[in-house]
């Protein structure tokens, strides 16, 4: 069964649509991305889903209910954690996640959340005020409230923004096991490449409002074309000999350098043995990757995109007004 | 609602006893204007003391005055309190709950109705080491403080209502700054309205300030007490909460 569906959704501001016709589906127990860069619409999504905002057009679904028709049907089911930390810094962790279980009406919290604060070893700081904490312990204490209410869903905006190395790598583990432990849909968005590879089982990539393309990352790097072996060569070579060659798609000759592109990594060593090595000085294999799938897809990079953002918040706060 | 609402409100208190700062603030704000204005006239003669303030001690008369302006301008926390609540992204965090957002407005209302009311022993021990003497009357002093907190309920509720939509800090501000002087002002709450021209003393009649002042008053320097007070604050109590329901309902944004 699917725990969010989407279809045709549509969030005008003024003239500008922040999503245009967006459709997808994310299963239940799944980690799904939304992929893109600053301003493609991802926030907006979430604001969507999770109720705060209403879409002006199409309808969405979430945990099987309605979100413009029975928000607080949708709530009960819903867990939101933000790209911001927002946490109370005044209150202790226990005083913030219990006003959590009070606003979300739960009876019984006190077990679940102190079994919470152990899961994300914070135990010995269930007493300190929050103000104190490091941004990791915030992010877990805000991961640990929004699984407070056993949320079927649970969204994640921005997971990683700003956190270094060694905090986004604890973040994906734990992200990964919580999906795993507490069997919760996980509904995330980032800009970050290599986030969605590592942690989703299904990505969609979104672009100026609209969606692109949906698929495993394995499904979306085939759909670059796949990898790449790029030969730097020292003599004049003969092109004619790979016709025949297992798996391979298109070759390019041009400036010394042959490009060799195969369906399949695993045709690579079907190449090596059709080339004459003699005439070769190196050898690069370029595997796919969301990089080039994001390229292929929208015709820029995801860098590139992302340039736009600041002429898009200035247009929505000109809209607003 | 109910168990919403206290968690809410818990919340709005906590962070007001949490901050050293703003308690020491609050302690001694009130003392500021007992001690500077209330003795600013104790040079007068006696006889034009009694004649217009019907009390040979000014603090005796400014006392309830000074509560009622302490509710009107605590009051203004309320939506200052909403403001910063949206800029940290608090109120995202309440709105995708589903809390009634009722009880998210009513929090703001009681968390700044209760520091308005914190001040009020505060200001009248201060009063009574001014030599104020206020008579034993506790059932006068109960509906003091009922018409303190009613009125600082509206006062709260009127401001939060401006709030409810945006999440600009500098609006409260300048509306605050504007209204609360006419409003003290033009309440008997510094001044009795005798020396008023006609217009000021028509506003006095349907200013909330003056209905709490004159109950306090009542109780200070033992004179009648009018029950219409209380109904006027009453009344005015009622209309702003209905307005701040509504309001919540339909305008309450995350940002």
């Amino acid at each position: 069964m699917a725990s969010i569906v989407v279809k045709g959704l549509t969030k005008a501001y003024g003239n500008f649509k922040a999503l245009d016709d967006v459709s997808f589906e994310v299963e239940e127990g799944e980690i799904f991305s939304l992929l893109g860069p600053n301003g493609a619409g991802k926030t907006t999504t979430i604001k969507v889903l999770t109720t705060l905002t209403p879409p002006t057009g199409g309808e969405a679904y979430v945990a099987g209910f309605n979100v413009v028709r029975q928000p607080n049907k949708v709530r009960e089911r819903i867990s939101w954690v933000s790209a911001e930390v927002i946490l109370d810094d005044d209150l202790t962790a226990m005083e913030n996640l219990k006003i959590q279980a009070s606003l979300q009406g739960l009876s019984d919290w006190k077990d679940r959340a102190r079994a919470l604060l152990d899961y994300f070893d914070l135990t010995n700081f269930t007493n300190q005020r929050v103000g104190k904490f490091s941004t990791g312990m915030r992010k877990k204490l805000e991961i640990a409230m929004a699984l407070l209410n056993s949320p079927e869903v649970i969204f994640i905006d921005e997971p990683t923004i700003g956190l270094d190395v060694a905090t986004r790598r604890m973040l994906w583990d734990l992200i990964r096991n919580v999906n795993k432990k507490y069997s919760v849909t996980v509904f995330l968005t980032t800009h970050y490449m290599e986030e969605a590879d590592q942690l989703c089982h299904r990505i969609a990539i979104i672009n100026r409002g609209k969606i692109v393309a949906v698929g495993t990352p394995a499904e979306l790097k085939a759909k670059a074309g796949g990898t790449v072996v790029v030969f730097e060569l020292s003599q004049g070579f003969d092109g004619e000999n790979l016709k025949g060659v297992k798996g391979v798609l298109e070759s390019q000759l041009k400036d010394g350098t042959l490009s060799v592109t195969l369906d399949d990594e695993s045709h690579v060593v079907d190449l090596l043995r059709a080339i004459d090595l003699k005439k070769v000085k190196s050898v690069k294999i370029l595997k796919p990757s969301l990089d080039t799938a994001f390229l292929k897809l929208t015709g820029s990079t995801i860098e590139e995109a992302e340039v736009d953002y600041r002429k898009f918040y200035a247009m929505i706060r000109r809209a607003t007004r | 609602m109910i168990r919403e609402l206290w968690a809410l409100y818990e919340r709005e208190v906590k962070k007001t006893y949490r901050n050293v700062a703003v308690v020491f603030i609050m302690v001694v704000q009130p003392i500021m204007w007992l001690v500077f204005f209330g003795n600013s006239l104790s040079g007068s003669p006696s006889s034009f003391l009694q004649g217009f303030f019907r009390t040979s001690n000014y603090v005796a008369f400014l006392l309830p005055g000074q509560l009622s302006t302490t509710m009107l301008f605590t009051g203004m926390f309320g939506s200052m309190s909403i403001i910063q609540d949206k800029r940290f992204g608090y109120m995202k965090r309440l709105l995708v709950t589903k809390a009634p957002r009722e009880a998210i407005f009513l929090s703001k209302v009681l968390g700044s109705t209760t520091r308005g009311l914190i001040q009020a022993p505060i200001m009248i021990a201060v009063g009574l080491a001014f030599g104020v003497t206020i008579p034993f009357n506790p059932l006068g002093i109960f509906e003091w403080i009922l018409g303190l907190m009613m009125l600082g309920i509206g006062i709260s509720s009127l401001y939060s209502i401006i709030t409810m939509k945006s999440a600009d800090w500098q609006t409260p501000n300048v509306v605050a700054n504007m209204v609360n002087l006419p409003l003290m002002f033009s309440s008997t709450s510094i001044f009795p309205s005798t020396l008023f021209p006609w217009w000021m003393k028509g506003l006095s009649e349907v200013n909330p300030l003056t209905y709490s002042s004159n109950i306090g008053r009542a109780v200070v320097l033992g004179s009648q007490f009018n029950p219409m007070n209380l109904v006027f604050l009453l009344v005015f109590c009622l209309v702003m909460l209905t307005g701040g329901f509504l309001a919540c309902r339909k305008w309450l944004t995350a940002e």
